[in-house]
């Protein structure tokens, strides 16, 4: 029995009050493979993200992640995924060091972990500066080490390379250039063309033919 | 369990760093007690302790809801609640850890504030008995922080959050204040504690049990989108 | 059906208020207000413990009729909670002379109820209409279940501040034309707010469909 699509969405709704921001979204995504997520903005790519991530509740319709129905195994979809959102989501006031052992913490990862994963962002020598007083690129790079902290099987990315220097373009390569999945929204095609398989358009809440 | 504790180190650590709410709760506090000083007839203290022990109270509940109010501002102002939601902790584990590091705020505010009030309004009058109105505290702030962190979930969401909070506290605050009243005037001489104030210490326990219960089960429909 | 129940049950009441309960002894005529006072406070009560109900239901189900269901008990009971304030300070100027008496357990644990009331439509009010504004209301409104047995303990223990008062002469010994009467009453008030409850739902009911048909005609001109 081969194993079940990483991402499996058939019609998914949701809307926040009067809006709708996905009016019924249909999307695959097989295991390892890495997808492109292109559209306006508005066009539902953050609220599709936030779905698959656990964050928020689909409205309707059928998500699953890794196989595993949400929202009803949403528990079960959260240790699996590691989402990167628009903002780094790293406390400012805390080190690089304490925003990882913070999360290793949440994720239940041992806080060993988060010393070799500084180095495999390049942050090693920042480790004790605070979040706040990194540049925008290290910024990102530490949202990227605290998403892929826990070793997920599913990488969910909202505008990865926003920030990212030479550097960091080339890590992002290498995160997406692994086994995991990957649903990935961006602007730029071009930079991520390379490590992506294929790529899907979102307009108005919908995939567009 | 970990994840409470880190989530607890956490706010401690950033208070620690930023020194932005036991301060100005501690400020707030001092504030207040001039100013009910003033208002309960300056040299002579119009209704005596037992008035001032009732300002005691009043002050308390107006400055924990003051603290309450930056509770959850960090991960506002910086979106941060994405990550704590993707992640695969309980929500109710957030709520924990923002009740404790509540509860522990609440406690090194009131130890400034009972030399203060015994300065204000205690000095040459036999007041009410520190042990029991300790005990009554402590008592009342895990009640308070329980709450409190609950709401604070739910004021963060509306429009008006500053306004909103109190609003939906205050009528929590009553009971509370009804009875830590009650519990600490009545070991006012020539009064003593006695059973009833075993009783009224009982109900305070109670109120912490109950909206504690409440805010674990009800804090995962607060954060939801 | 209810609308009919209580135009029959109304005048009722207000007749046996009137004119079939015997003048009490100590406190005249005027004394009858309690045979309002009482049963509007029970369905405030009633009408609180109903929308903390479906308030429950609809976090269970996420079905948002029940939010409509939860907020309109509400609602009314801020009505009659005005009411039997009213009444209850009308009695106490009748009992006491004054025109509250803070001695009084009922009046306060009504009192804080009352504000928590009003707290809830400042929540309400406060968020976008949609399903998180009915989450939150939902969690508020069962957050007051917990305040209601704790306001009604916190005032009976708080005895150096609050006298309980005794009601005997309005209590369980009320003899048989007063307690019918109360019962009438009782029911009147009810099937009042029931009414009044069918008669706000179809209304709300309305006015959805129609703010639906007009996003219907928007979108499709």
């Amino acid at each position: 029995m081969s194993s079940p699509d990483a991402v499996e969405c058939t019609g998914l709704v949701r809307r926040f009050g009067e809006r709708e921001a996905l009016a019924g979204v249909d999307l695959r995504v097989a295991p390892g493979e890495v997808v492109l997520l292109t559209g306006p903005n508005g066009a539902g790519k953050t609220t599709l993200l936030r779905v698959l991530a656990g964050v928020i509740r689909p409205g309707g319709g059928r998500a699953a992640v890794a196989g595993h129905e949400l929202p009803a195994a949403a528990a079960a979809v959260r240790p699996l995924v590691g989402y990167a959102g628009h903002e780094p989501l790293v406390y400012p006031r805390l080190t690089a060091r304490e925003n990882l052992e913070l999360y290793a913490a949440l994720y239940g990862v041992s806080p060993e972990a988060v010393a070799p994963a500084l180095e495999r962002v390049g942050l090693d020598g920042r480790a004790g500066d605070r979040a706040a007083d990194l540049s925008r690129g290290m910024r990102q790079r530490l949202a990227l080490a605290r998403a892929t902290l826990h070793v997920p099987e599913v990488l969910l990315f909202d505008e990865p390379t926003s920030g990212l220097d030479e550097q960091g373009r080339a890590l992002l390569g290498r995160l997406l250039g692994g086994s995991q999945a990957a649903l990935v929204a961006t602007h730029e095609l071009a930079t991520l063309a390379a490590a992506a398989d294929r790529a899907v358009r979102l307009e108005l809440g919908r995939v567009a033919a | 369990m970990r994840a409470v504790r880190a989530l607890v180190r956490k706010d401690l650590l950033l208070e620690l760093r930023g020194r932005e709410v036991v301060p100005a709760m501690v400020v707030f506090v001092l504030a207040a007690f001039v100013l009910f000083r003033f208002a309960l007839g300056g040299d002579r203290l119009g209704g005596g302790v037992r008035a001032a022990t009732g300002m005691l109270w009043v002050a308390v509940v107006f400055t924990a809801i003051l603290g309450l109010a930056r509770a959850f501002a960090v991960e506002r102002e910086h979106r941060i609640w994405d990550g704590l939601l993707a992640s695969p902790i309980d929500r109710s584990a957030i709520w924990a850890a923002k009740a404790v590091s509540t509860f522990a705020f609440l406690v090194v505010m009131q130890a400034v504030a009972l030399p203060l009030f015994w300065l204000f309004f205690l000095q040459q009058a036999d007041g009410p008995s520190f042990a029991v109105l300790i005990a009554a505290l402590l008592a009342a702030d895990v009640g308070i922080a329980a709450l409190g962190a609950l709401l604070a979930g739910l004021a963060s969401a509306g429009q008006a959050r500053e306004v909103l909070l109190p609003v939906l506290f205050l009528p929590f605050a009553v009971p509370l204040v009804l009875v830590g009243v009650q519990v600490s005037i009545g070991t006012i001489p020539p009064q003593t504690a006695d059973f009833g104030t075993v009783r009224e210490l009982g109900f305070l326990a109670l109120y912490a049990t109950i909206f504690a219960l409440l805010g674990w089960a009800l804090f995962e429909y607060v954060v939801e989108d | 059906m209810a609308v009919v129940l209580a135009a029959t049950l109304m005048p009722l009441a207000v007749a046996m208020i009137f004119f079939y309960v015997p003048t009490d002894v100590d406190q005249g005529y005027s004394q009858r207000i309690f045979y309002f006072h009482v049963p509007i406070a029970l369905t405030t009560y009633t009408l609180f413990a109903w929308g903390a109900l479906n308030a429950a239901r609809f976090l269970w189900t996420r079905d948002m009729r029940l939010d409509l269901k939860s907020y309109v008990p509400m609602h009314l009971g801020v009505m009659f909670g005005c009411l039997t304030l009213v009444t209850g300070s009308l009695w106490a100027h009748i009992s006491w002379g004054v025109w509250w008496y803070w001695g009084s357990t009922e009046l306060t644990t009504f009192l804080i109820i009352f504000l928590f009331y009003c707290a809830y439509f400042m929540l309400r009010f406060s968020v976008e209409p949609g399903e998180k504004r009915a989450t939150f209301s939902a969690v508020y409104a069962l957050l007051g279940v917990g305040l209601i047995p704790i306001s009604v303990i916190a005032v009976h223990t708080a005895q150096d501040i609050i006298h309980p008062i005794t009601f005997s002469r309005n209590g369980a010994n009320m003899d048989g034309s007063m307690f019918a009467t109360f019962l009438v009453s009782l029911a009147a008030l009810l099937s009042l707010a029931v009414a009044m409850y069918c008669i706000e739902m179809r209304g709300k009911r309305i006015d959805d469909r129609l703010k639906q048909l007009r996003r219907l005609a928007e979108a499709s001109s």
